[in-house]
């Protein structure tokens, strides 16, 4: 009895201190990319951003005319203004203040709280609607492969057709008709990004499924099940963790040009909605653009390069 | 009386400087070429010899590759040291060279035509026409039956013989001075082997051409070579006329290629092979490259290296036991 | 083989993309039709706004729409229309779906093609030198820089540009002139700026493209073989590596063109207000305009189908191993 306890022990010992071996492998060859421990150092900074930053900074929503369109800390605009009852133009100075440190929007709300609470959404939607994407794509693909015959070519066509589709004017469209509530447009985002997901596990299961080890279990006696499960599974983590950590930049593009365009979740700030109302302001208030815009930029950039040092790491035939 | 020699390579040294390490692919060679002779390079994968008919043409990869020393000479120029553009009049023209992977030397988008009439374009002044009826000839010379629809095919339409042909053709086309032969029967079967050495002994008659052979096969030295040069360890080892190279080898490595060779006359059981393997370049045993294979190594040849000796007019070894 | 197998091959092709025609339309249909409100429900808010009366509308509206059939006819006359080039009535401008097309489509074609060729020329370029130059100061700049073209929003670019050119260099106009010939000049600066903003995306992605199809090509034998009969450094890039780097190069651009360009064609013209297929549809959603929108997607992914389908037959013809095969 004890023996066979100390036997599972040892074996699941066995799997995670291998485990762990394969993970510290994979993360000394990345380690050696520069560009890519950047990447992921900004993507920490930005989930702790995301999780810790609201408690920190004002309400985003908080609308405040009187402070509308403040400079970031450290610059000074010329404001004018129009009094109706005076019909005299007055201009002001407004400087950068500590308590904005971001500057104001056209509506007085503090940008930095609503760059933070961007953040959270932008994750959020990344996160999730490629975890749908993920998901479907590898079913589809691996049960493609392994059904073969008329199922394979059904969803194969059926992939095809959906693949066709230009990736945004498919969201738009579905966006447009089912209407832009924040949880749809993951689940639209999700259920219109796994095509090319699909493909790749299904050439990979494909080819898993003629490589000599898998005969040489089902030589031992093997189910299709357990093949998949303990042979196929393991290889192909590497390839979707990599493919989700260039997918995601895709996500959350496509989310903030939904809300740039308009199709966003009103209720919801998101950095693509702050970007369409700056492009309004861009003489008086440039700011309002640049800084959702550059964060934007600098997530994708960070995901781009995180995603392009794992795929170097675990090609085998790269010398890293 | 030695006949007038058209190429004397003098102790090359062709290092790779990678990230690893610095391989001495070619680690001090030197060999002469008489005109109208063929000159065998022979030894084990790995001892250098292809690297050396690289560094003739000066075509191996040059960032990592460079000729550290020696010296080249034809035909009044250092090729070691000569400018890229004195390089590209003598590739393909005065010397051309053949390699061994039929498959993929030939460039799959182009046709054989396009292949070989480029390089006759570069090198001779004929017009168009008198090109494609030199092209056509070369082929058909190669044995290459109807060449002139072959001259519209293009390299996966052919069979690997044919492909080698064709590239043996290429390389005649320009009438080099030499030609190299870099393992041109080590990648096709038997019966094509026997129609490529019909080719080259055809050739030698033919034209008179010096050329370099380069194998490990020692049955294909006895067949078409006139003198060998034995190389290990990116040395050259012993050089002599391939008849002594067979009756009487003195350096122990060519012992052993000789005694490798299967012979259905003596009825031992097991075939014999030299044991070890072949060092690493990067890595390379001290003093005789090949004291740790040898069965006749001696203390002197773990410390030193040996220097050439001439054991007789032509014939010379860099070994201990000669010196 | 030879010329009959080719032609068996093109027309199993076009039979395969009239399938996934049909599927295309099919899905669009029933997503239409699976909304959660009715077409009907988007003509109503649009009369109800004009004063109407609703229950009237709506009644006369299913009648004339046909709505108030049993689905599979809907299905039927949704394909006939469609062939019969009958596709809907843009209510937000008052014209045919079809006339609103033909008078905006010219604005995105001028931009999507000039930022295509911009795009793929210099791409190819810089990837050529890239991969010639491998692991050299400009490779790993240009490799950088890659990346951030890749990572730029383009919608934000496109802001940024206009920022930086036209509100504070005053080099170009912010709003894109309609007023401007077509074939002038003018036209072409005012495209400028659009162009760099579309074309940036793709730029990047050519590049790496390039490199990546250059350097497996560059360490194939032929190219030593090459080399070997004497041919200058630019012969042996130009001619016998950089063909055989086209070859997957051409259908790796053609089949992007889905994903990458017509999304940021349709973000580009919104921001520079370029009246183009993108605008319409932007102005549509909008305005609860549903055919515009359907008729905008369809035809992008009409051209993708297109596009597919012609770079698939003439990849047969560009690779020799194929056609001959």
């Amino acid at each position: 009895m004890a023996n066979k306890l100390l036997d599972a022990l040892s074996s699941v010992g066995h799997r995670m201190s291998s485990s762990m071996r394969l993970i510290n492998y994979y993360w000394q060859r990345t380690k050696r990319n520069k560009l890519a421990v950047f990447g992921l150092a900004f993507i920490v900074f930005l989930v702790a951003l995301a999780i810790v930053g609201p408690f920190f900074t004002a309400d985003p929503t908080a609308v405040n005319f009187d402070e509308k369109e403040i400079p970031p800390i450290g610059f000074t605009t010329q404001q004018s203004m129009y009094d109706i009852a005076s019909n005299t133009f007055t201009t002001k100075e407004v400087n950068g203040t500590w308590k904005h440190p971001l500057g104001t929007d056209s509506k007085g709300s503090d940008m930095m709280a609503m760059i933070v609470s961007g953040a959270r959404v932008s994750l959020l939607v990344g996160l999730i609607a490629t975890g749908i994407a993920i998901i479907l794509g590898t079913i589809i693909g691996v049960l493609s492969a392994y059904m073969g015959g008329w199922v394979d070519n059904a969803l194969m066509r059926f992939t095809d057709i959906v693949m066709t589709f230009p990736f945004f004017l498919l969201l738009v469209l579905v966006v447009f008709i089912f209407g832009p509530s924040l949880a749809f447009i993951v689940l639209a985002i999700g259920l219109t990004g796994w095509t090319g997901t699909a493909r790749l596990l299904r050439s990979e299961s494909l080819s898993i499924r003629t490589r000599e080890f898998v005969t040489a279990a089902k030589a031992l006696g093997a189910t299709d099940g357990r093949v998949v499960f303990r042979h196929l599974i393991p290889n192909a983590i590497s390839l979707i963790i990599i493919i989700a950590t260039l997918s995601i930049p895709g996500v959350i593009l496509a989310e903030a040009a939904l809300s740039f365009i308009g199709l966003g979740d009103p209720t919801v700030p998101s950095w693509g909605v702050i970007l369409e109302s700056g492009q309004h302001t861009l003489d008086t208030a440039w700011w309002i653009a640049v800084e959702p815009g550059i964060m934007l930029f600098l997530t994708v950039l960070a995901f781009n390069f995180l995603g392009d040092g794992l795929r170097d790491a675990f090609d085998p035939k790269s010398n890293v | 009386m030695k006949n007038d020699i058209v190429l004397k390579v003098s102790d090359l040294k062709t290092y790779f400087f990678t990230r690893r390490g610095t391989v001495k692919a070619v680690n001090g060679v030197d060999f002469e070429l008489e005109r109208g002779e063929c000159l065998c390079l022979v030894g084990e994968s790995g001892c250098g010899k292809t690297v050396t008919a690289l560094s003739i043409l000066r075509l191996f990869d040059s960032p990592p590759g460079k000729i550290v020393d020696g010296q080249i000479s034809f035909d009044s120029l250092d090729l070691a040291k000569c400018s890229s553009a004195e390089m590209r009049r003598i590739r393909g023209k005065d010397i051309a060279i053949v390699f061994q992977e039929a498959q993929s030397a030939l460039n799959p988008v182009l046709t054989i035509g396009n292949q070989i009439t480029e390089q006759i374009k570069l090198h001779l002044p004929l017009d168009h026409t008198r090109t494609v009826e030199r092209a056509i000839m070369m082929l058909g010379d190669v044995g290459i039956p109807s060449p002139a629809s072959v001259m519209s095919y293009y390299p996966h339409q052919l069979s690997g013989g044919m492909k080698q042909r064709v590239l043996i053709a290429m390389s005649l086309s320009c009438d080099p001075k030499i030609l190299i032969a870099d393992e041109p029967t080590t990648a096709v079967d038997v019966t094509i082997k026997a129609q490529i050495l019909d080719i080259f002994r055809e050739l030698k008659v033919k034209r008179q051409m010096s050329a370099i052979f380069i194998t490990h096969d020692l049955a294909v030295v006895a067949e078409i070579g006139d003198r060998a040069v034995v190389m290990y360890g990116g040395k050259d080892v012993e050089t002599a006329p391939v008849s002594e190279i067979i009756s009487r080898p003195k350096h122990p490595y060519t012992q052993g290629l000789i005694d490798c060779l299967p012979d259905s006359s003596r009825s031992k059981n097991r075939l014999m092979s030299i044991p070890g393997t072949t060092p690493n370049p990067m890595d390379m045993p001290p003093g005789c490259a090949f004291h740790p294979r040898c069965p006749r190594a001696m203390k002197i040849c773990r410390q030193q290296e040996p220097t050439k000796t001439s054991i007789s007019d032509g014939h010379s070894v860099s070994c201990h036991l000669y010196t | 083989m030879g010329k009959s197998w080719l032609r068996d091959y093109v027309i199993k092709r076009l039979i395969y993309s009239i399938i996934i025609a049909w599927g295309i339309l099919t899905i669009t249909f029933i997503l239409v039709r699976i909304g959660p409100s009715s077409p009907a429900d988007k003509y109503l808010a649009n009369i109800a706004a004009r004063g109407a009366d609703p229950v009237q509308a709506t009644a006369a509206i299913e009648a004339r729409y046909g709505l108030d059939k049993p689905i599979y006819v809907q299905y039927f006359n949704y394909m006939g229309n469609l062939f019969r080039g009958n596709w809907g009535w843009s209510f937000s401008t008052s014209m045919p779906v079809i006339e609103l097309i033909k008078t905006h489509w010219i604005y995105s074609f001028q931009l999507i093609l000039l930022s295509s060729l911009f795009a793929a020329i210099l791409g190819m370029l810089i990837g050529i030198y890239s991969a010639v130059r491998q692991y050299s100061r400009m490779d790993y700049t240009f490799t950088f820089l890659s990346f951030i073209g890749i990572s730029i929003p383009n919608f934000w670019l496109g802001i940024m540009l206009i920022l930086f050119f036209s509100v504070n260099l005053g080099l170009f106009k912010t709003y894109y002139d309609t007023t401007l010939p077509l074939f002038s000049l003018d036209n072409l600066k005012a495209l400028i700026l659009p162009v760099i903003t579309l074309g940036t995306g793709m730029l990047a992605g050519y590049v790496r493209y390039t490199r990546s199809a250059m350097l497996d090509n560059l360490k194939k034998p032929f190219v030593t073989t090459a080399r070997s009969k004497g041919l200058p450094e630019r012969t042996v890039i130009g001619k016998h590596v950089f063909r055989n780097a086209l070859l997957p190069l051409v259908t790796i651009i053609m089949f992007d063109l889905g994903s990458i360009v017509f999304g940021g064609a349709y973000l580009t013209e919104i921001v520079f207000g370029i009246p183009g297929l993108g605008q319409i549809s932007f102005n549509a959603i909008f305005a609860n305009d549903y055919p515009v929108v359907v008729a905008v997607t369809l035809i992008g992914t009409f051209i993708v189908l297109l596009v597919n389908l012609a770079t698939d037959i003439s990849y047969t013809y560009l690779d020799p191993r194929i056609r001959y095969g």
